[in-house]
């Protein structure tokens, strides 16, 4: 790895102005950033360590929304009893999200801010049409989960913004399930990853691995359209037929969810 | 922990001694060379090849060289001025230790940069350019065999071989070793025979990844080199490194502690003979630690086309088989010459046919390159004849045990090589593998969408021979015993099984006994530990250096005229004057054998056969061809089993690894030999979330006789069965045959889409 | 850009020169000759570099060493006795190799300090992060629970 400059902002608005620099980066849990320093694929001169911002609260609004700090672990999400109470598939999804080390300091806002299509986050969030506010040189802004996502590893964040927090709307009424199907060893990213919210009868789908980033279907229908690469974890047509079949059962147990 | 030498006449041979190493790898304290340091010592980063074929036209190091904190770079020309030919290999001396004049595949070592800090060696590494002619390669086994494009413009046989002699010189052919049995008439039977069935099959390219990646230190003097290394064959380095330098063995000193996993993969020659030049020409310690990713560019498992045509009678008995075996051996022979015919000659499999025709061949490609891995072929073989044998069951509307039973191989009876069976428990083994399966009960295949199936397979393979292992046991003024051995103990237990050797012919409890971890300079001469031979043959060594010592010790008794009940202190004290002194018992075993003719034939190819079998029971999801195992059921002949729970433990691991082999490992190449998936991300084995809830595994009762008390190995037994069990139990479940592993989600449901 | 960063190791208070790009596995082998926390994987997926920092478990090949100042670091070497999973892994042979030990005992810890009867299938689950390539799961899983019931009646 090659040597870098690490700073520790205790404000957002230093963070906000050390991210401006061509050749910084942000850490959150550090999970995903250090595997691709390893790898040689990053090589930022500066990372900016976002641990001091004091972004981990965890309530409840008045209207019933989830309100998270980007800088919440995974960990802290997956054992909160309000986030099971309120919103069981998002701990349901946790269990099986990466690992226990990885989940111990990886960070909501970090896993958001990746852009890697085989998480299992951001389909889930778009799906329950969660927001995210950004913070940036130009100030605050909200964006929609579903909306941060331009292509493979491409987000629509720009220069020196980062994720402050994280809304998910009360379920109401609303049934939800997320699916993922591992085609190698169960610990795999997974080839397809499929989010379903039901209200009432009509479905909100969010599908993604098998494809470049969280894409929304906007009926059944529109699943045999759907751009699919083949890649490590199958061909474009076995996926294909992953979807079919993932889709009828993530309704199925979106419809049958208890909440 | 205390372990006070202890005297009892409680059996030691037949206990489950907890390991004697436990605590150390429990605490974290158990030394690995990857953990090893020494002053002044520099790091080794290695530059790679980025092309499958190609000649080196140049490699330009001098912006790595610039780099604050390089100490160097080292490419082949600088190593050919120490070694003129550096050229290592334990069949075939056609590896070099860094790349000369050629590259023959994606990752092969080019050159190294060396720093007292790693992560300088490696940002320096990335300043090496290099430029290649790139040449026609070629990946596929059989395409090799009449490929243009040539991996080796001349064959090098290692001169210790004389069965490899005629090759020397040999060019324009992919082919490095080409074995050939016949026995009886395979064609005129096959001709005369009521039905005739042939298959392909086909196995892929897969890695070991040992947790501990392979790693080497080398320290040296102007005239004496020390190498730690992660190795399973310490004796082998030693030999192999005193060759490449033109010195004498009593010089090279090899240390080997504990190995973080092996599997076959810390062999031979891996980066010893790297380390060593390293340290000469730097006059440093010189330490390559390998990250998990380069080990896929070192050493994997051969990938495989196996072609096997039956003849059969219509009610089942097998009379004639034609095997041909394509053996992908990637860009350098390691031990795969080998594995083509020390296992080819098992092909037909474990029936008694006396019509039979093999034909086994090691091809060179522009792949990794392939060596040993847990069963040496042998998972191959069986992958293809239990399939096929599978296959010809149902056609013949015949019980696939039954079948089986029909026409196993009994004891006395002729195998392919014309070796009489011996000490094969064969029948036994299938006889408890249909108990424990339950296999005459009605068995429920569901309805719906999930469909249930059931399969077994039984396979066999031959010791390698002839091979010798040598110990030493000292038994010291105070009793206390001291084993000699150059047996690694890789995580198989060893070290336990020989202290529990030594020990029963000495009447102590096991944990008093010291095992002496191997050191060239200290640990007698021993093959390797590979190919599950050593419980025989280090075992047999031990307990005849044990005898030895004991014999010695009697008879130092009647010299001193003590009596025969004296305990030993006084005798020491009788001896020299006061506690102090030993008795050394040596030991030498090398089993008996004859090398097969030119037609592979033998009275005597193997000191041992090993048996596995298997049983599995699974669910196929047919809306996405996911298959779940729901049990797991392994028997096995061990002979007498010297520590049933490390007998148990090793059954379940062979299984699982092999599981990993079978439902979703592969080395994904693109076209241009790029290798997409070397890292544990993108290469999956086995977590505990792919175990099946219910794995048995079990030894029947038998005996080897020429075995240490009855003993032989284990280490790759529950290897054999694993994929075709799994592969017949898809058949059953849901009637695709899969041909080729892994047997992925997709290919399942390929499969039942094609029906 | 090497800086002194001071933290409490094993119980003792301790300090290390790091440099940023270091990580604590690195720190822990290089400057206080512990190897019990070893690279195997370098991608947080093998568990066998795991450290507990501030009581948490974390993978120490992707932890840098800078961020633990201040920080209560434990690794397997802290502890003077073997304690009850210690014990249990050696009962039930749950290793072959023990490349992966420290990290599977270390994770076990965890898991019973959260979970004091954990069934199967919340173990296999909070240890699926630990790999083990010579496959000593089935050992490793009834270690869990023989290690669960000795905590219980102690």
């Amino acid at each position: 790895m090659r040597p870098f400059e690490l700073l520790e902002p205790r404000s957002l608005r230093e963070a906000v102005a050390a991210l401006e620099a061509s050749d910084a980066r942000p850490m959150a849990g550090g999970t995903a950033i250090m595997l691709m320093m390893k790898a040689g694929v990053l090589r930022p001169g500066c990372l900016v360590s976002l641990r001091s911002l004091r972004l981990e609260q965890l309530e409840v609004a008045s209207d019933g929304a989830l309100r998270v700090g980007a800088m919440t672990t995974l960990r802290a999400l997956e054992k909160s009893e309000v986030v099971r109470k309120g919103w069981p598939v998002i701990t349901k999804t946790l269990r099986t999200l990466s690992n226990v080390r990885v989940r111990n300091v990886a960070t909501l806002g970090g896993h958001l801010a990746h852009g890697d299509p085989h998480m299992d986050l951001p389909p889930l969030l778009s799906a329950l049409g969660a927001t995210a506010t950004i913070a940036g040189p130009k100030g605050e802004r909200t964006s929609p989960v579903e909306a941060l996502y331009s292509g493979y590893l491409e987000t629509t964040l720009r220069k020196g913004e980062l994720i402050t927090r994280v809304e998910i709307p009360a379920l109401g009424r609303k049934r939800a399930a997320y699916l993922k199907c591992t085609t190698r060893s169960a610990d795999d990213w997974p080839a397809l990853g499929v989010a379903v919210v039901m209200d009432g009868d009509k479905p909100t789908i969010v599908v993604s691995a098998a494809t470049d980033r969280p894409t929304r279907l906007a009926s059944l229908e529109a699943a045999e359209a759907l751009h699919i690469e083949s890649d490590l974890h199958g061909s474009a047509a076995y996926k294909k037929q992953l979807l079919r079949v993932y889709l009828k059962r993530a309704i199925h147990e979106a419809r049958n969810a208890s909440h | 922990m205390k372990r006070a030498t202890q005297a009892t006449e409680t059996p030691q041979v037949g206990r489950s001694v907890p390991r004697l190493e436990s605590w150390l790898k429990v605490t974290g304290k158990a030394e690995y060379v990857h953990n090893l340091r020494l002053p002044g010592m520099l790091y080794g980063k290695i530059f790679r090849s980025s092309v499958a074929h190609g000649r080196i036209k140049r490699i330009d190091a001098s912006a790595a060289r610039a780099v604050a904190g390089v100490h160097s770079v080292v490419t082949a020309a600088e190593i050919r001025k120490l070694i003129p030919e550096p050229y290592y290999g334990p069949a075939f001396h056609d590896q070099p230790i860094l790349a000369v004049g050629k590259v023959r595949y994606v990752g092969e070592p080019v050159a190294v940069v060396l720093a007292s800090d790693p992560h300088v060696a490696e940002e320096a590494v990335h300043l090496i350019t290099a430029e290649y002619e790139e040449l026609p390669a070629v990946y596929d086994e059989v395409e090799a065999m009449t490929s243009k494009a040539i991996v080796h413009d001349e064959l090098k046989p290692a001169g210790t071989f004389p069965d490899l002699k005629h090759l020397k010189g040999r060019k324009n052919t992919n082919v490095a070793l080409e074995f050939r049995l016949r026995r009886g008439n395979a064609e005129k039977a096959m001709k005369g025979a009521e039905r005739v069935f042939e298959h392909r099959f086909r196995t892929q390219q897969v890695m070991h990844t040992p947790l501990e990646p392979l790693v080497s230190v080398a320290e040296s003097t102007e005239s004496t080199l020390t190498i730690h290394t992660a190795s399973q064959s310490p004796s082998f380095v030693r030999i192999e490194i005193a060759r490449l330098l033109g010195w004498p063995e009593n010089r090279i000193r090899v240390r080997v502690p504990f190995l973080g996993g092996g599997f076959g993969a810390k062999l031979y020659i891996k980066l010893e003979a790297l380390v060593s030049v390293l340290s000469l020409i730097t006059r440093k310690p010189v330490k390559i630690s390998l990250t998990m990713e380069e080990q896929f560019f070192t050493i994997t498992k051969h990938a495989s086309t196996f072609r096997i045509k039956s003849g059969v009678t219509k009610d089942g008995r097998i009379v004639a088989r034609d095997c041909e075996v394509w053996w992908n051996g990637g860009a350098y022979a390691d031990i795969g010459p080998r594995v083509a015919q020390k296992s080819g000659f098992t092909a037909p499999g474990p029936y008694d046919v006396q019509d039979v025709a093999i034909d086994s061949y090691a091809l060179y490609t522009n792949l990794p390159p392939a060596g040993a891995l847990r069963g040496f072929g042998i998972p191959q073989l069986v992958w293809a004849y239990e399939s096929h044998t599978d296959l010809i069951a149902r056609e013949l509307g015949i019980d696939p045990v039954e079948f089986r039973r029909k026409n196993l191989l009994r004891e006395g009876r002729p195998q392919a090589t014309g070796t009489l069976m011996k000490d094969a428990a064969l029948e036994k083994v299938l006889e408890r593998l249909e108990v424990l399966m339950d296999w005459q009960k009605p068995f429920d295949r569901g309805e719906g969408t999930v469909r249930r199936g059931r399969g077994i397979a039984i396979g066999f393979k031959a010791c390698i021979a002839n091979t010798a292992s040598l110990a030493a046991v000292n038994i010291n003024a105070d009793g206390s015993v001291t084993v000699y051995t150059s047996c690694v103990d890789m995580g198989q237990g060893s070290d336990t099984a020989m202290a529990q050797i030594a020990a029963e012919v000495l009447h102590l409890a096991t944990e008093s006994v010291t095992v002496v971890h191997s050191d060239t300079d200290v640990t007698p001469f021993d093959m390797a530990t590979l190919g599950s031979r050593s419980l025989f043959h280090s075992g047999n060594a031990v307990k005849l250096a044990a005898e030895d010592a004991l014999k010695k010790l009697v008879q130092l008794k009647e010299e001193l005229h003590l009596a025969a009940d004296t305990p030993v202190a006084e005798v020491f004290r009788k001896k020299y004057g006061m506690r102090a002194g030993s008795v050394t018992g040596a030991g030498s075993f090398i089993p008996p054998y004859t090398p097969p003719d030119e037609d592979g034939q033998s009275d005597n190819a193997t000191p041992f056969w090993m048996v596995g079998a298997s049983g599995v029971e699974l669910e196929v999801d047919t809306e996405t061809g996911r298959v779940r195992l729901t049990r797991l059921v392994n028997v096995a002949d061990v002979g007498t089993p010297i520590n049933p729970r490390i007998v148990e433990t090793q059954l379940s691991s062979g299984a699982i690894m092999q599981l990993g082999f079978s439902l979703f490992e592969k080395m994904l190449f693109d076209a241009e030999g790029q290798l997409r998936n070397a890292s544990l991300a993108e290469y999956k084995i086995p977590g505990f979330l792919d175990i099946p809830e219910h794995i048995t595994n079990e030894a029947v009762v038998a005996e080897q006789r020429n075995g240490p008390f009855g003993g032989k190995g284990v280490g790759e037994t529950a290897t054999f069965g694993v994929s075709p069990a799994i592969a017949n139990a898809i058949h059953d479940a849901v009637g695709v045959r899969l041909t080729e592993l892994p047997m992925n989600p997709e290919a399942v449901f390929m499969a039942m889409q094609k029906k | 850009m090497r800086r002194t960063i001071p933290f409490r190791l094993n119980g003792e208070p301790v300090e290390a020169q790091v440099a940023p790009h270091e990580t604590l596995v690195e720190v822990l082998q290089e400057s206080f000759g512990l190897y019990g926390a070893r690279e195997s994987c370098g991608q947080g997926l093998c568990g066998c570099c795991t450290v507990l920092v501030n009581g948490t478990a974390v993978s120490g090949c992707l932890y840098l060493a800078v961020l633990a100042e201040h920080s209560d670091v434990q690794t397997i070497e802290s502890g003077e006795q073997p304690d009850a999973v210690q014990e249990a892994f050696v009962e039930r042979s749950a290793f072959q190799c023990g490349f992966c030990t420290p990290g599977f005992v270390l994770m076990t810890r965890q898991l019973l300090d959260e979970n004091p009867d954990p069934d199967e299938d919340a173990i296999r689950h909070y240890l699926s992060g630990n790999l083990c390539r010579c496959a000593a799961y089935p050992e490793i899983l009834e270690a869990v629970k023989l290690a669960a019931k000795k905590r219980r009646q102690r």
